[in-house]
């Protein structure tokens, strides 16, 4: 991603040779590993989470920061790209078919809504800033995809996975996954900076390509399963870790992006060997995701945050009330009461890892320079607000009317 | 009573009733078998006032204490309070024994002195059983006599 600073490194392995390399880089892997770690006990304590605090530690590490990373930086890189595949390929495992499938059917309308509401002021804001259509779309995409890892994490952290609002909130989380899937083979089209029949003809292509993945997928689900499957965790670990891979780098060498392909690998991958993965690879996915967020705000000139602060603190407070907007109408159609409406909104807030996906697809492409330090404030302020808004949903004040007619709510959505 | 079931994407299912004195009750069955059970806010219908988390292990404990085993446990006591009493189910099996026969065939009555005295069949009570009755798999006979008559009987009938 950062293509500044690579020759440095180059330059100095050839000038020190390995063995002096392999020193530094263990040592600044070292240092990085065990402020996450930290950070991770802190936003516990505190109640936060975690992802904020990992972009804020790589804002203070490498350009402009106040430790500098030079050896590691090689290893990092890759680990990022790890990371993203990872936090995609579990996104997939997490959903069946079946998910799916009740998610398009039950919320199409308010996830049409939540597209709408905020992807729009990210889009407009963009293009305000004198942002190219590309980059503005970006951004579009950095408002709209709430956080489904930090969402559901603290659904289950405060005890409310059976409060009747939250199918609908998992609903929508679905639906915006469903999205970025389609999302991203688009956008590695229009990064590649074609020309607008071009890129029609090749964002086509690249859809009906995740289409005919898509429906590969279900129809061979079983079938991949069962040849993944073995007793020994390794094995089923290198076999899943080599076909996520695979299918990644098939993936990006035609476009699609290697993220996709690896949420399709989730996807596909069902029953027992969901089941085991799910229990198997969460840590892995979470460190390989922490070294993504920290080479993600590494990446980024501390300097460069000036400038988008103020823009990125209104498109946050814009896009807040956007999300609580769609929650509460998404809520309210179903029946669920005034309370549970704006739990429903509040819990929609936050922001996190796949808004950082899709800025550091961005810049990886060199869509804009403000984009990696607008997305990162953008999903500092959201990833900390929105979770706080989410604890305290039942005690802040809610302007929502009870509906006369609805006292009791029905009973299932 | 009504079990409402929804689907929790990328958790499990989520069922939940009303129970008879107006409380609402739900389980969330998740996908790694724990289970999260809940009990409704009266003032906020959608939040829950509690939750407890269940392993696997524990629903089933839970599950005994609330029913299940209890009722087999009921029976099983039946049997022996009464001295020279037994009372027994007997499942018939699916094939072999009395299935397909009658009861007369069986001669129960003549052989052991025990008593056929009703068949559970679904959700069906049989009392008063026919010597023409024809037993069927799946069938819980309730057999009474002595200790030894009822061994026998049941014998007889899954044989």
């Amino acid at each position: 991603m950062i293509a500044a600073t690579a020759p440095v490194t180059g330059l100095r392995v050839a000038v020190e040779g390995a063995h002096g390399d392999i020193a530094l880089v263990f040592i600044e892997l070292g240092i990085i590993f065990l402020v996450l770690a930290l950070l991770g006990r802190l936003a516990g304590r505190i109640g936060i989470p975690s992802i904020p605090l990992y972009l804020l530690a790589g804002l203070v590490m490498g350009e402009g920061g106040f430790i500098p990373i030079r050896a590691g930086e090689e290893f990092l890189s890759i680990g990022a790209q790890i990371g993203v595949v990872l936090l995609l390929l579990l996104l997939g495992l997490e959903y069946s078919p079946d998910d799916l499938r009740v998610g398009m059917q039950t919320t199409w309308k308010a996830g049409i809504l939540d597209l709408v509401l905020n992807a729009t002021p990210g889009f407009a804001v963009g293009l305000m800033m004198g942002w190219s259509v590309t980059a503005s779309v970006l951004l579009a995409g950095v408002t709209y995809i709430s956080s489904s890892g930090i969402i559901a994490r603290l659904l289950d952290d405060f005890d409310r996975l059976a409060n009747r609002e939250t199918p609908v909130i998992l609903s929508l989380l679905v639906m915006e996954d469903i999205a970025m899937a389609l999302f991203l083979p688009i956008l590695a089209v229009m990064l590649v900076g074609a020309t607008l029949l071009q890129g029609a003809v090749a964002a086509a292509i690249a859809i009906a390509i995740v289409a005919v993945a898509f429906l590969f997928a279900m129809r061979f689900s079983r079938q991949l399963s069962t040849a993944v499957h073995s007793h020994s965790r390794e094995l089923l670990l290198l076999s899943v870790l080599g076909l996520a891979f695979l299918v990644a780098g098939l993936a990006e060498a035609v476009q699609v992006s290697a993220a996709v392909g690896a949420f399709l690998l989730g996807l596909t991958l069902s029953g027992n060997v969901a089941d085991q993965l799910r229990g198997l690879m969460p840590p892995l996915r979470d460190v390989f995701a922490g070294i993504f967020f920290v080479f993600f705000g590494i990446g980024i000139d501390p300097r460069d945050l000036g400038p988008v602060a103020l823009p990125a603190l209104g498109l946050a407070a814009v896009t807040l009330v956007t999300k609580v907007i769609t929650g509460v109408w998404a809520a309210r159609r179903v029946g669920i009461g005034p309370k549970g409406q704006w739990r429903t909104g509040l819990s929609l807030v936050p922001r996190g890892e796949f808004s950082i996906v899709i800025a550091g697809l961005g810049v990886a492409g060199g869509a804009q320079p403000l984009l990696g330090p607008f997305a990162a404030a953008y999903v500092l302020i959201l990833a900390v607000a929105g979770s706080v808004l989410m604890r305290y949903a039942d005690q802040i004040p809610h302007p929502l009317k009870a509906a006369a007619a609805r006292s009791r709510p029905r009973p299932a959505v | 009573m009504d079990i409402f079931e929804t689907p929790l994407p990328g958790v499990g299912v989520r069922y939940e009733f009303t129970a008879e004195g107006g409380d609402h009750v739900g389980v969330v069955v998740r996908r790694d078998g724990k289970r999260d059970l809940a009990f409704y806010d009266r003032e906020d219908p959608d939040a829950c006032r509690g939750t407890v988390e269940l392993s696997e292990g524990d629903s089933g404990k839970l599950a005994d204490l609330l029913g299940g085993t209890n009722i087999i446990a009921r029976l099983e006591d039946l049997r022996h309070t009464i001295v020279g009493l037994a009372i027994e189910w007997v499942t018939m099996p699916a094939a072999g024994g009395l299935v397909g026969r009658s009861l007369a065939e069986g001669r129960i009555r003549t052989e052991t002195s025990a008593s056929v005295v009703a068949v559970i069949r679904g959700d069906q009570g049989i009392p008063g059983i026919e010597p023409s009755f024809i037993f069927e798999p799946g069938d819980v006979v309730l057999v009474l006599g002595s200790d030894e008559a009822v061994d026998r009987a049941a014998a007889i009938l899954t044989g």
